[in-house]
């Protein structure tokens, strides 16, 4: 099974998903080179994040760059000129308005530069009009629309994006999505199908056609367009799999630990490092090799796996110190030596992870997880949910059952959701009301209107998997242990014969569904739906598998793209697969997103 | 036509062989070359004739005002204006690379004119030198001028796109040079213009450039030049010596010119015909010939012999007939545009196309565009903006009908830059009905439509694109222009716009969001602003707590609390902030009493927590009571707050009041958290469930006490599960392994 995954995830195509980070960074160098001498460099910290997967620090000191975080504070630094590079968000002006204010009470004559990140906006532009600095300040663009988190995943970074759209009524994001993949088109060539599903997708699928329309990609240029398909996916559809505790080893790591732009950080003793007290930085990649044989797989096998290294390798040093050794076999010893601090690493990890997993509140939470599911026994999980509020438990792990609750009842009858709001507001208090409104607003707990379809659906896709076998999966139930994300159940559909035979299911769901022929491909009858099996559309002129670009419009999980992955390495499985998202999430920073506080 | 005749036509000079075909009968009249100022353009352009106001001449049958005239390269009359700029005689005019026509008058000015003997604004001076020196001679490339001054100072504009005079280096002559060249900065070293200089009775040519002189030609030269011709790319140098021969040189007049081995190569192919050649040679000269009727002989002869060669590229016919269509239509007298076929393949036929659609041929250019697989945009678009300036008398509609019919012609095309080019010509309501045709709604055409002032249809747009910055563009605009009613009612109708407006008026413009709430009867969105702004009162740093400025604080809440009353779909809410007000005041109260400023802002659940921390029971129960706190919460939070206070006897009380709601559960959960095993054994044999028992028993790591509880559940699952737990612990496990072996479930692992 391992192999298996290895074998066929190296074949996927990333040489130029890498090119799209080269170029990003070299974009961002001739920004800095433009602007000559020593600079202080002040980035939002959100970008910050995204910007270590795209630039070290220490290439941004080598181009005279003193780097700052961006707050209300004002800035301290020697530098005559300030570059700040923000997110176009209006909220972000704010901070830069004061730092001149403040530079400019002082008596300080400062160069100011402000790059927005992907572009300029009418809105931020006004805010600086607004303060009466236009004049001050020179403005550009930084037009950076994906982050290549890994070899196969990229990011539009956009981590408000469901709540902005759901809540808000802003869809910013959805033209960033399209035109991200718009810009990879640019690349790739023009992406011949298109399966849609939600009302977001819909509308990124209809932005990204004019875009077309208005800027052609040339598509004679191309003989075969590398991306076979595109499949967008609406979060809204399925709220289930989000919800649930992740049960592979990067979901796990994810959920305990917060994963952030592929490391996590936590106290050096858990490594084993002797600095009381510090925080250590371990990054999640595949560069690490035992790591991308294990992220993906069960955690409850992952322990196992782990646990044959260490004892084979213990076994092989009682060899090598009690029996004399020929040369070739002290080479292999020692090559394995080499996988020791891999080793090492991970078993800290899933050590640290174990005593998470083993608390009887994460089984009965998981317990409760499945029940909700099942959808059988709805008093019980009623009683649960009261219970987590009358003991005050942390808000986020209530309102992630209690979403799950909701969404797989198509909300709660108006007496039980009235009484619940109420024990909410009296456990937490009153500022939480925007929460709960935001949350009512995106349909994520609400007043029970019609019945529920989640039965239907269930059984229907067969989310629910007796008798999974997590050791050797034959089924992406495994990374829930049981339960087959929803999400990525559609997705297996999508590819493998289109929207037509769940036509029915897709009506249940909320939005529209697309399923479209694009650019040259428009008008050829003979270019009907992808099949199973390679037919020779599916390959590129040299033989490696054409791709299927698979996009979540409001995020992804850990355990869904290991599900994908796990797609991607069955046989006669004809595609291999790229995931963008939004944003990487989980259960507690998705709920995180649509909380807020009135007072806050 | 007879062969001989056609020989006859050639002469030798030096070793190559020429002919002067004459293309066009001129068809002007009255157009005598000698005593005019003529400019012809290159590549078979026009021909700019002016009478030469330098010469004294007789007229004839004809004003005495002088008028520029413009025509085709077969006389054929294309435009004319009357001369009459102040500035003195004029002193040289040529035509540039897009076909204006320059005039350089005495006093420095420079006057320009399109194809159609417009004046193109504004007007180009040479500077103040010029001016007060006077220009006494000039020379022009493609896209600049050298002007020489009666004082022999040189001044130049190395491109009329960006018209700034840069004075050369002084070349220090007394006399006037007998003649002047240039090299074009494209094919100079230094990228700057080189001005050539023959000056009098000096055997050598000064090159002068911005920052130097250099003498060129000495020991080569045996005498001053008397006209100098530069070729086209800069590399030779002809020119006409003082005893009457013609010299070609290096432009950098380091040789004479001699060539050979193209002779070589040439005779090669006299010597040695072969059929393939011959055919390519006749290809090759049809496209040269002028003459229509030799073409056709030409290519007929070839595709004779196409047909004995094997391996002769077919479409070379083909080809060579669809330039020459092309040719014989642009030399027709009509257009006389004589361009020769190595010119038309310098030129380009998109450039071609450029200048047939400047001269207003735009059938011609459509139907060669057309002929040629061309995009047909440009043509069309030109001819549509030409068609609106030339139209001042049409009425819109009709004009629409007119431009309509011609630009569905072809697909893609911009709508909106047409309408843009309406409205220029102050045709607004024209361009408004384009518009409408546009499908596209990208950048350019949303503020196009709001400098029109179709702003509703603007804000359709921008919505239809998709791209927010455009709807904010247009809703700032809007914004600024309209009264606020107005400006409400707009965008209540589009709801994407509305939620921007929300959106951003939530951090900017508080007040004025409540303004549109109110205007839009919104009123729980009014009474949520209300109660937001109610805790800006914590924020502000006056406001400490237990201070009288819960006074407004309160009143804004119940100003929510009675706007949520308005709405029928907002009891919940109103209920809740009903609440909240209330809360605060006993909070408050409860400050004051306690002297202890940890009550306000916190829930109602923390609330009683407190008050039982504190040991103040009786305000525990008065919350309780006045918020209807459910019992089962009630029980939860006293035993979890006797709990933090490790008050384990109130505890104990408390379990035997009555029979607990919810059982002893939230007894053994606190007990156990607090790490007291002891309290925890008082409760756990209480709980109901077995299953409870025994996982109890088990936290607390009574092995025997879980096995027993879990037996009586009959729970193989659970038993697995303890198993587990105690895995460390071999002799507890055992006594899983036997009491499952007892149950034996079918299933249970």
């Amino acid at each position: 099974m391992v192999e298996l995954l290895l074998q066929f995830r190296g074949k996927i195509a990333t040489a130029k998903l890498l090119i799209l980070r080269e170029q990003s960074q070299k974009e961002l160098i001739n920004i800095l080179k433009n602007i000559r001498g020593k600079k202080c460099l002040v980035i939002d910290p959100k970008l910050g994040d995204s910007l270590s997967l795209i630039i070290q620090t220490s290439l941004l000191k080598e181009h005279g760059v003193e780097l700052r975080h961006l707050s209300a504070d004002h800035i301290q630094t020697d530098c005559t000129k300030v570059v700040y590079l923000v997110q176009s968000q209006p909220n972000l002006m704010r901070h830069i308005c004061s730092n001149i204010h403040h530079d400019e009470s002082k008596g300080l004559q400062r160069e100011y530069h402000v790059y927005f990140v992907p572009r300029r906006t009418v809105v931020c532009e006004k805010v600086l009009e607004e303060e009466k600095l236009h004049n001050m300040v020179t403005i550009g663009e930084y037009p950076l629309y994906i982050v290549p988190m890994d070899e196969d995943v990229l990011s539009f970074e956009l981590d408000l994006a469901y709540k902005e759209c759901q809540v808000d009524g802003d869809t910013s994001s959805l033209w960033h999505i399209a035109k991200a993949i718009h810009k990879l088109e640019f690349s790739f060539g023009v992406i011949p199908n298109l399966r849609a599903k939600g009302k977001a997708s819909v509308r990124v699928a209809d932005i990204l056609n004019r875009m077309q329309a208005e800027e052609p990609v040339n598509s004679s240029d191309m003989v075969m367009p590398e991306i076979n398909t595109l499949i967008l996916l609406d979060r809204e559809v399925d709220m289930v799999t989000p919800l649930c505790s992740q049960l592979t080893y990067e979901g796990l790591l994810d959920e305990f630990l917060n994963i952030k732009n592929g490391s996590v950080e936590l106290d050096a003793s858990i490594m084993g490092l002797q600095q009381e007290g510090k925080k250590t930085k371990v990054p999640l990649n595949s560069t690490d090799k035992l790591f991308k044989e294990i992220r993906d797989l069960n955690f409850e096998v992952v322990v196992q796996i782990l646990r044959q290294k260490a004892t084979s390798m213990k076994q092989d040093y009682t060899e090598m110190t009690t029996t004399s050794q020929s040369v070739s076999e002290l080479k292999d010893f020692v090559k394995k030596l080499n996988s020791l601090p891999e080793i090492t690493r991970h078993i800290n990890l899933a050590q640290h992870l174990t005593t998470f997993t083993s608390k009887p509140s994460f089984l009965g939470q998981l317990d409760m997880e499945h029940t909700i599911v099942e959808s059988q026994s709805y008093d019980i999980c009623f009683d649960y949910i009261e219970e987590l509020i009358h003991k005050q438990e942390p808000l986020t792990t209530v309102l992630r059952l209690l979403i799950l609750f909701s969404v797989t009842n198509s909300g709660l009858p108006k007496k039980h959701f009235d009484y619940l709001r109420r024990e909410l507001l009296h456990s937490y208090g009153f500022e939480h009301i925007t929460t709960l409104n935001n949350l009512e607003k995106a349909g994520l707990f609400k007043k029970q209107e019609s019945r529920s379809n989640w039965l239907t659906i269930k059984r229907a896709l067969q989310l629910v998997v007796e008798d999974t076998d997590t050791a050797n999966p034959n089924d992406i139930s495994y990374v829930f242990s049981g339960y087959a994300p929803f999400s990525i159940r559609l997705i297996q559909h999508a590819i493998r014969s289109g929207w037509r035979p769940v036509e029915e299911i897709l009506k249940l769901l909320p939005g529209p569904h697309l399923e479209t022929k694009r650019g040259a491909f428009s008008n050829s009858p003979s270019f009907d739906s992808l099949s199973g099996v390679s037919t020779g559309i599916a390959k590129v002129p040299d033989g490696r598998r054409a791709l299927v670009l698979v996009v979540f419009v409001g995020g992804v999980t850990f355990a869904e793209i290991s599900a994908l992955r796990f797609l991607c390495s069955q046989e006669g499985m004809a595609y291999d697969l790229i995931i963008a998202t939004t944003k990487i999430v989980n259960g507690q920073t998705l709920v995180e997103t649509f909380m807020e506080k009135l007072g806050g | 036509m007879a062969n001989v005749s056609v020989a006859a036509e050639w002469q030798l000079l030096y070793n190559r062989y020429y002919r002067k075909p004459e293309l066009y009968p001129m068809r002007w009249k009255h157009v005598d070359l000698a005593r005019h100022k003529v400019a012809g353009a290159p590549f078979g352009g026009p021909v700019a004739v002016i009478r030469d106001d330098s010469k004294i001449v007789q007229l004839h049958a004809e004003s005495a005002l002088r008028k520029l005239r413009l025509f085709n390269s077969a006389g054929h009359p294309l435009a004319d204006a009357v001369w009459r700029h102040p500035g003195g005689r004029l002193i040289g005019m040529s035509w540039n690379d897009d076909l204006t026509l320059v005039c350089v008058v005495q006093d420095g000015t420079i006057y320009r004119y399109d194809l159609h003997a417009q004046l193109v604004e504004p007007n180009i001076s040479m500077g103040k030198e010029c001016f007060e020196q006077n220009v006494a001679d000039c020379a022009f490339w493609g896209n600049g001028v050298v002007c020489i001054t009666e004082q022999n100072q040189l001044f130049c504009i190395p491109d009329f796109r960006n018209p700034k005079p840069v004075p050369l280096a002084d070349p220090m002559i007394d006399e006037p040079p007998r003649c002047i060249a240039v090299i074009e900065p494209q094919y100079t070293m230094s990228g700057n213009v080189e001005v050539l200089l023959g000056v009098a009775d000096d055997p050598v040519v000064l090159v002068v450039e911005e920052d130097g002189v250099q003498r060129l030609g000495e020991g080569l030269l045996r005498g001053p030049l008397q006209k100098m011709v530069v070729s086209r790319d800069g590399k030779w140098l002809a020119s006409f010596t003082h005893d009457g021969r013609l010299l070609v040189t290096t432009s950098d007049l380091t040789g004479i010119i001699i060539e050979r081995e193209c002779e070589a190569d040439e005779n090669l192919r006299l010597i040695k015909p072969s059929l393939p050649e011959a055919v390519e040679a006749c290809v090759d000269a049809s496209g040269h010939e002028f003459d229509v009727s030799r073409q056709r002989t030409l290519l007929r002869a070839a595709s004779y012999g196409q047909a004995f060669c094997s391996n002769f590229q077919r479409d070379r016919i083909q080809e060579m007939c669809k330039i020459l269509r092309v040719l014989n239509a642009v030399r027709n007298p009509e257009i006389g545009i004589p361009l020769s076929i190595q010119q038309y393949k310098l030129l380009s036929p998109s450039v071609l196309i450029g200048r047939l659609i400047n001269a207003h041929r735009h059938l011609l250019a459509l139907r060669i565009s057309e002929y040629l697989g061309m995009n047909q945009e440009v043509v069309i678009m030109h001819w549509a903006c030409s068609k609106i300036t030339a139209s001042l008398s049409i009425p819109d509609a009709t004009l629409l009908d007119i431009l309509l019919d011609k630009l569905k012609l072809c697909k893609g095309i911009s709508y909106a830059a047409v309408a843009a080019h309406a409205d220029k010509n102050g045709r607004r309501k024209l361009a408004a009905m384009l518009v409408d045709h546009e499908p596209r709604s990208s950048k350019q055409v949303v503020p196009l439509l709001l400098s029109i002032g179709e702003e509703d249809t603007a804000l359709m747009k921008a919505t239809e694109s998709g791209d927010i910055d455009l709807v904010y563009l247009v809703l700032f605009h809007i914004w600024q222009k309209r009264q606020s009613l107005e400006f409400f009612g707009t965008i209540q109708a589009r709801p994407l716009a509305r939620d921007l407006f929300i959106t951003y008026a939530r951090c900017y413009k508080h007040e004025y969001l409540k303004d549109f709430f109110l205007s839009t009867g919104q009123l729980q969105d009014v009474a949520f602003l209300l109660w937001k702004e109610s805790w800006e009162f914590v924020k502000n740093p006056m406001a400490s707590k237990g201070s009288p400025l819960h006074g407004p604080r309160i009143k804004l809440i119940e100003k929510a609390q009675s706007l949520f009353a308005e709405t029928k779909e907002h009891v919940f809410e109103s209920k809740a902030a009903e609440e909240h007000a209330k809360l605060l005041r006993i909070q408050h109260e409860l400050e004051v009493t306690t002297k202890q400023a940890i009550f306000v802002d916190s829930s109602i659940s923390d609330t009683i927590r407190t008050c039982i921390v504190l040991g103040n029971h009786r305000a525990a129960m008065r919350v309780k009571t006045e918020f209807k706190v459910s019992e089962k919460r009630w029980y939860w939070l006293k035993v979890f707050a006797l709990a933090t206070i490790k008050d384990w006897v109130a505890l104990e009380k408390f379990s035997k009041e009555k029979r607990p709601p919810i059982g002893y559960r939230p007894f053994v959960e606190a007990c156990i958290e607090a790490d007291e095993k002891a309290e925890a054994i008082k409760y756990i044999p209480k709980l109901a469930d077995p299953r409870e028992r025994a996982e109890s028993y088990a936290r607390i790591g009574l092995v025997k006490e879980a096995a027993d509880a879990a037996s009586q559940a009959k729970d193989g699952e659970l038993l697995g599960r303890l198993k587990l737990t105690f895995a460390q612990n071999a002799a507890a496990s055992s006594i899983f392994d036997t009491l499952r072996d007892r149950l034996s479930f079918p299933g249970a692992s």
